[in-house]
Parts: C-alpha cells; structure tokens; sequence
C-alpha cells in the first residue's frame, strides 16, 4: 500500500518469510494433536499434580509469549526477553531475601526491572531508530552481565508464600492453570486500549499510522516497556518454579517465545495477530518437549522440536491456505 | 480575489531528498471557499507540498501562514491541530484494521485510555452514510484489505472528511474512483468549499480540473510557474504551463479486420466473470467499457493467471493454461496492473531491478545476468518513458506516483509481449507522458501485438481503441466499433445495459 517514506530497503525473500502467517485453524490443530500426544504417552499427566506442575513450568514461556507478541504486532522483535526474565528473577530474588514479609516488594522489583530494561529497548528502537533485532541482541548480553552482579552463581531463597502459592490450588482448579487464564483475560482488557489499537497500528503500516495522527515513536516505545513488564513478571513465574535463583535461566526463552509467537499466527512482519494464539504456541512448544522427553530423547534436543513444530504450522496453513491473489 | 486575507498561504518552500531536489521555492495561496487545483507534471513536487503543509514531510526551508498566522506544522498531528486534513496518494490506511478502526484511528474516542466501540460507530455512521452511493455496502467491521482500491480510496477520503478540516488536500483522489464515485466526491467538496474551507486539488485529469477549480498553482520541477483563475484559462494553455507544448494524441482508429485473431478467449468464467468471450486480432486496440467493477479488471487478470478462472484461452491458436503469471508471460501475455503498488512494485528494490525483473529470461545467457545489459534494458525505457528518477539505483518508494506507474509499464514493454493487458495504465499519469503512453501503446499495435485495455477514463478509451466491448456483470454484453466510440455513447451503453435495456450498441461480439 504505502510506499513508507522511511521503509527500509529490505531483501524480498525476507519480506515474504516475514508475512508468512499460520493460520488460526492450525494453531488449534497443533494444539489438539500435542496435547492428544502427551496425553497418551505420559497418563499421568491428567493427575491434578501433573496438570498444576506441567503448567507450572509452562507460565515463564506463556508469559514471554505474550510479551514478544506485543512487540511483534507492534512491528519489533525482543530477543532480549529472555535476559530480563533472567535480570528479575535475581533482582527479586535478592530484595524478597526468602522473607515472606518482602514477597509484595518482590513482585514490584521483578515488574519494575522489565519496566526498566523495556524503557531502554524502547528508547533505542523508536528514538535512535536501531534495527529492533540488533539493538535487543545487544540489550540481551547487557542485561544477562548485569543478571551475573547482581547474583554471580544460581542460589537465593524465594519465600515460602510464593512457591506454596504455585502449588495451591483453588476450587480444584490448580494455581498455574489460573494464572495462565488470568493471563489470557488480561490481554482481552489490554487490547481494548488506544495503546494497543496504537501498537497495532503501527506495526501495520508505520508510515501510514503516522500520517493517520498515530504517534508512532510513543506506541513502539510503549510495546517494549509493556512487554518488559509481563517478562518481569515471567521472572517471578521462575522464582515460584524453581525455589531460587539463577541468572543463567531464560537462555532459551527468547527464540521460544519467537517460536510461540509463529505457531501462535503472528506475521513477524507485525500488525495482525493475538497473544491469545502466542499462549497457545507457548503451550505446543512445551508439550512437544514434554512428548520428546518422555520418549526418552534428551533435552538438547528441544531447540530441533521448536523448529520442526515451527515448520510444520507454516506447512499446514499452507496447505490449506486458499489460492490468493497476490 | 476579495479583501480578505487569503486561509493559506504556502512560500519559499524547500525540499531536497537525497540528489532529487523534489521542491524549490515553490509557493501556494487559497482563499476559503476556494477549490484550488495543484497541477504539474510527474515529479513535479506536487505531493511533497500537500506533505508540507499536511506535516507528514518536514520541509528545509518553508513559510506557512494559515488564516493570518505563521505557524509551523511539525508533524501530522499539529496539522490536524490547526484543522489541515489530508487525503493522501498513497494511502493512509492500514490494511490489518477495519474499516471503522482505520476511520477514527489516531482519534479514537473512548475513556482513560480505554476505546469505546460504540462510540466511534457512532462518530463515523454519518460519513460512511455520506459515502454509501459510491462504497457500497461496506461495513465498520469489514477489513481494509479486503476492499477493492476505490473503495479503499473513499475511506481514506472519509477519514479526512471525519476531521472537519478548513483545508482539506485531495492529491489523486480520484485517480482510481470511477465516475459516479468522483460525482460524489465532487459533492462532498462543492458543500465543504459552501461551508468555507479550502480544498487544496490535485489531479491529472483535465476535465476534472476545470470542472471543479476556481483557481490553480502550476508546479514545474518544484518550482511555482503559474498561479491562474481556472475559469478564465482554456484546457490548452492549462496543458501548455504544465508541460509546455505537448502534441496532443488525436483520435485515431485503423481497421485491423484483415490479420489472423491472435488472442481467442471463450467462456471465460470464475469469480466476477460469468462468461467472456472475445476475438482480438494482431495489431487491434481493443477497450473493455462499463460500469465500474463488471468484471474488467478481473478479465485481464484472468488472462493473466493472475486470479483462479476457468475457460477456453489460445494465442496465436496455442491454447494457455490460465495457471499462473510465469505461464501467461511464457505465452507472451504481459499485464500492466492498475493496482502499482501492490501489484505492480517491488517498492524497497532498485529502479533497475524493478524494470529488469519480468524480462530476465530473455537477457540471460544460461542462466547468468548481466547487469550491463540489465542496465541498458532499464535505461532505454527510463528514456523512452521519459521517467523522472534520481538514479537506477535508487528505490522506487523515492519515485513520485505517476513514475512509478511508468516503471510498472515500462517493466512490461521490455518483455516484448505479443499480447499487452493494460489495467488503467494512465492512472496517475501526467498528461505529457499520457500521450506519450498512447503512442507506445500505438506502436506496439502497429508491430503486431494485441493490445486490451481497461480504463477509468473514457476519454482514454475514445483515443487510443479500435474497438470497446462494454461488459456488464462478467459478460460482454455490447460492442463499439470505430467511429461509435465517443464519451457519450459509452456512457450510454454503460448505462442502458445496467438499466436492463440491451442493444443501446450494436449487437454482438463482430470479430
Ligand atoms: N521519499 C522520497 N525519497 C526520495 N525522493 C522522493 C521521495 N518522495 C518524493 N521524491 C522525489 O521528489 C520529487 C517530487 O515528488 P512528488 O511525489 O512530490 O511529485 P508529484 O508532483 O506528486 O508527482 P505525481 O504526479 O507523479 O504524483 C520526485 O522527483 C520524487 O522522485
Ligand atoms: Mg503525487
């Protein structure tokens, strides 16, 4: 459409990979089949205990999902995702000191350090106008140094109250499950915002939200610092899990969450798509390890599942994908 | 002009992009209630002075002065704040929203940051119901995307009318409306010139111009060349301040019934097509006419294999599957899209590139190109056209809209085709390299290619076409022929097919 006054000059094949868009109908497929899958070769996973503990460790992945969606819609990528869920869990972890009294102050520290490392992303994208895939990357090592000061090796205590709430449960239903719906509904509140119809917008068409009055800078700066606050909140999501700290975690969130956010429907190039579908791919991606792992293939096999489960949503939305004129 | 000072006042604007000095001291004066025409060949800054004043651009060097007041537009949204609203060539839209959400974006109504739907339905009811005659049935819900261009040209239009301005730009509005939607549009404007606004026109079509402007601003190269009453200025010497002395393109027809058909299409049928069967010979100009959207652009992408029909399609008496662009272009078919700029463009590549693209086989030799003669190729036609660009190796998002347009063109003309599809190929276009179009059109006829057109403009039609089927409702349903082509008898056949009274034309299909 818009010609983009300021569009950089970017390799056609690129362009295409970037707009390639699972479609819905086979997020839910996959999502059928992985869950039919892990299901029958891991009975137990339908036990009360299995259901709390698989989405137990599902919620740090379900939430950079989230947070990587925002940014993809807005037309951005945060590979540094996966350092500031690392950056405040360790942050957290040293102000909370295991005392259940600092859990509150915890909570605030964790968001406030995403906020934080979002601010600086943001800043870098929209004012100075860097690559969004270069300046993360670069953002990542500096938050990953800084996850090292503030807590050299893995260690730490989480407060009692944080990691027995993770394994409550309320009316049966398990905590985790809870907060992975808590999750989904709270993005049904935020995409009614103007911020995110914004966000939207301009990763649509950033030339044309400009000139439709959009303030573009703001609405990019706006999706890193909203991301950077969910992935702090991921870094409490870890805390519960593990019962301490370790700044070398997350190594592997951010390319997951990337992946999610594909299987999940959402065009890398930005502009369409829902978080919605990004906790779905969240949730495919760890039960497929879940299934890899319980036919006995070891672990450092997950990054090869993540692409294979990548590649075969695209393949099926293009197989049902209608002839389009193009 | 009256006594008071005029709304907008525009001067000693400066713009550079790059090497291309897109503006140069140009300058523009309107008085409210003024239409006001922008005119000046391709390139000629005419958009890059609509941006200044909208603030989408920001110019080196200008001087605004609106309703007395010097002020500077930094941004769109300092325009908006000073009631300037700006329908834009290439469109504002963003194709991943709806309708409804395009319309109040950057606007939207709701409470602590919180949108209400119900609200914005409400704000834009009023001018989507302004627009429904020429939008048709098109819903706050519906997706951008999936609207054809004029009508996506109406929303953008919408969007702007949603503002209130006092000084509304309209740049190539109405480039790809047809005429009972620019009718409407020219409604619209003659009420906001009536409530006193001043309406900033830019157009390449003449008719247009002196149908709707009281006065006009002629750019050349981004200078101010002429400042006129339109009223009191004849078409001619418009044309002449425009682009200096251009021979106009007569009306010519030639009689090509004595060649071989070259391109035999029957029962052509998918979509919006229900049917269409056609002859056309060897060096026949061949014009598809009717009301807006009975099937003609559909047919030439058909042929194409640019969308999924089903039917009989030879050239040359070698029958074409309809499969795909790669086995039209292999027979070749060429097609020249109406849509540039998702159709026709690879807008981030090189110029070069862009006109070498759909000619590579040709050039290759086993398979390796060369970009000598990748360059020449691209060269003779940046000659031929006559196109304004910067360097080859510049992107075609730098060019103004009519050469881009003669990029898509000339991208074609290089494949040599045998059989030319051309979907509005003026659009945009300015009259100097209309008529310089027209006569390569022409040439190509005369060595022997086919030639189908679909066009906008019927006055397009009347120059350059041997024959006019005019379709309606995916089938060819009356046939001009030679001297039978005049304005008045395709508006007539348009219209009397719709109305359900067949034969305003003679009868069937000659060939
Ligand atoms: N973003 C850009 N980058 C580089 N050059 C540009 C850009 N926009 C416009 N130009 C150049 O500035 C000149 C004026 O362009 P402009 O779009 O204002 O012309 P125009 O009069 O509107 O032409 P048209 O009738 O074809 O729309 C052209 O030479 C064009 O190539
Ligand atoms: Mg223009």
């Amino acid at each position: 459409m818009t010609a983009a006054t300021q569009a950089p000059p970017a390799p056609t094949v690129v362009d295409r990979v970037r707009s390639v868009r699972v479609a819905s109908w086979a997020t839910a497929a996959l999502l059928v089949v992985a869950v039919v899958a892990a299901i029958a070769l891991q009975p137990n996973l339908l036990t009360p205990y299995g259901v709390a503990s698989t989405f137990a460790t599902f919620l740090p992945l379900v939430l950079v999902a989230v947070a990587q969606a925002i940014v993809v819609i807005g037309g951005g990528l945060d590979l540094s995702a996966g350092a500031i869920v690392a950056l405040s869990s360790v942050v957290a972890v040293q102000v909370m000191r295991g005392e259940d009294g600092l859990a509150a102050v915890g909570l605030a520290a964790a968001v406030g350090t995403g906020v934080a490392c979002g601010m600086l992303n943001g800043l870098v994208v929209s004012r100075l106008r860097l690559q969004p895939l270069i300046a993360t990357f670069a953002s990542a090592s500096i938050f990953s140094g800084l996850a090292l000061l503030v807590l050299p090796t893995p260690g730490g205590t989480v407060p009692a109250i944080l990691t027995g709430t993770f394994r409550q449960a309320i009316a049966t239903v398990p905590m985790s499950v809870l907060l992975v719906v808590a999750v989904a509904l709270g993005w049904l509140v935020l995409r009614r915002t103007r911020v995110l119809r914004h966000i939207r917008a301009t990763g649509g068409d950033p030339a044309a939200a400009y000139a439709s009055l959009v303030p573009v800078q703001t609405s990019q700066f706006a999706s890193y610092v909203l991301s950077g606050a969910i992935s702090g909140l991921a870094g409490l999501a870890v805390l519960g899990n593990a019962g301490s700290g370790d700044p070398f975690i997350g190594g592997d969130l951010a390319l997951g969450s990337v992946a999610a956010v594909v299987v999940g429907g959402i065009a890398l190039r930005g502009g369409i798509g829902s978080p919605i579908g990004a906790i779905a791919g969240a949730i495919i991606l760890a039960l497929s390890s879940t299934i890899l792992f319980s036919i006995g293939l070891p672990t450092s096999w997950r990054a090869l599942a993540a692409g294979v489960v990548v590649i075969l949503a695209l393949a099926l939305s293009a197989l049902g994908a209608p002839r389009r004129r193009r | 002009m009256t006594v008071t000072s005029p709304l907008v006042r525009l001067s000693g604007v400066h713009k550079r992009y790059g090497g291309v000095q897109a503006l140069r001291d140009a300058s523009l004066t309107a008085a409210g209630g003024e239409v006001h025409g922008l005119l000046g060949p391709n390139g000629s800054g005419k958009s890059t002075l609509g941006k200044v004043l909208a603030g989408s651009v920001r110019p080196d060097a200008a001087e605004i002065v609106l309703a007395g007041e010097s002020v500077r537009i930094g941004s769109p949204r300092a325009a908006a704040r000073l009631g300037v609203a700006a329908v834009y060539q290439q469109l504002s839209l963003v194709p991943d929203l709806s309708v409804g959400q395009n319309l109040v974006l950057g606007s939207e109504p709701g409470r602590l940051g919180f949108l209400s739907d119900r609200a914005a339905a409400r704000r834009v009811a009023p001018v989507l119901e302004r627009l429904t005659p020429a939008l048709g049935d098109v819903r706050f819900d519906d997706a951008v995307r999936d609207l054809a261009p004029g009508q996506q040209q109406l929303v953008e239009i919408g969007k702007a009318l949603l503002r209130e301005p006092r000084v509304l730009i309209l740049d190539e509005a109405t480039a790809s409306l047809h005429r009972d939607q620019v009718a409407l549009v020219f409604d619209i404007v003659r009420e906001l010139r009536e409530g006193g606004a001043a309406i900033l026109f830019v157009s390449h079509r003449l008719d247009e111009i002196t149908e709707l402007c009281d006065r006009a601003t002629i750019l050349r190269s981004g200078v101010t060349v002429a400042e006129t009453s339109v009223p009191d200025t004849t078409p001619d010497e418009i044309v002449r301040l425009m682009v200096g002395d251009v021979q106009q393109v007569e009306r010519e027809h030639r009689d090509a019934a004595g060649g071989p058909v070259r391109l035999r299409v029957r029962g052509l049928a998918g979509g919006a097509l229900h049917g269409v069967d056609l002859d056309a010979r060897g060096g026949e100009i061949v014009g598809l006419g009717g009301l807006q959207g009975q099937g003609q652009s559909e047919l030439l992408l058909a042929l194409f294999g640019a969308i999924a029909a089903a039917g009989d399609v030879e050239v040359d008496g070698e029958p074409v599957r309809l499969a795909s662009p790669r086995s039209a272009a292999r027979r070749g078919i060429a097609l020249v899209p109406g849509d540039r700029g998702t159709q026709g463009t690879l807008p981030a590549r090189p110029i070069q590139e862009n006109l070498a693209i759909a000619s590579i086989a040709g050039r290759a030799r086993v398979g390796v190109l060369s970009t000598r003669r990748e360059r020449e190729a691209a060269q003779s036609m940046v000659d031929a056209l006559a196109i304004k660009i910067g360097s080859l190796a510049d992107p075609i998002s730098s060019l103004s809209g009519g050469n881009a347009q003669k990029v898509v063109f000339g991208k074609w003309l290089l494949t040599e085709p045998s059989v030319v599809l051309l979907d509005d190929p003026t659009k945009g276009v300015d009259v100097g390299a209309k008529a310089e179009i027209y006569r390569i059109v022409r040439g190509l006829a005369e060595q022997g290619a086919t030639v189908v057109i679909n066009s906008s403009e019927d006055r397009e039609l009347v120059t350059v076409c041997d024959r006019v089927l005019v379709l309606f409702e995916g089938a060819v349903r009356a046939t001009l022929v030679g001297d039978e082509i005049t304005e008045e008898r395709l508006v007539q056949a348009a219209l009397r097919i719709g109305e359900g009274t067949q034969g305003a034309a003679t009868g069937e299909d000659a060939a």
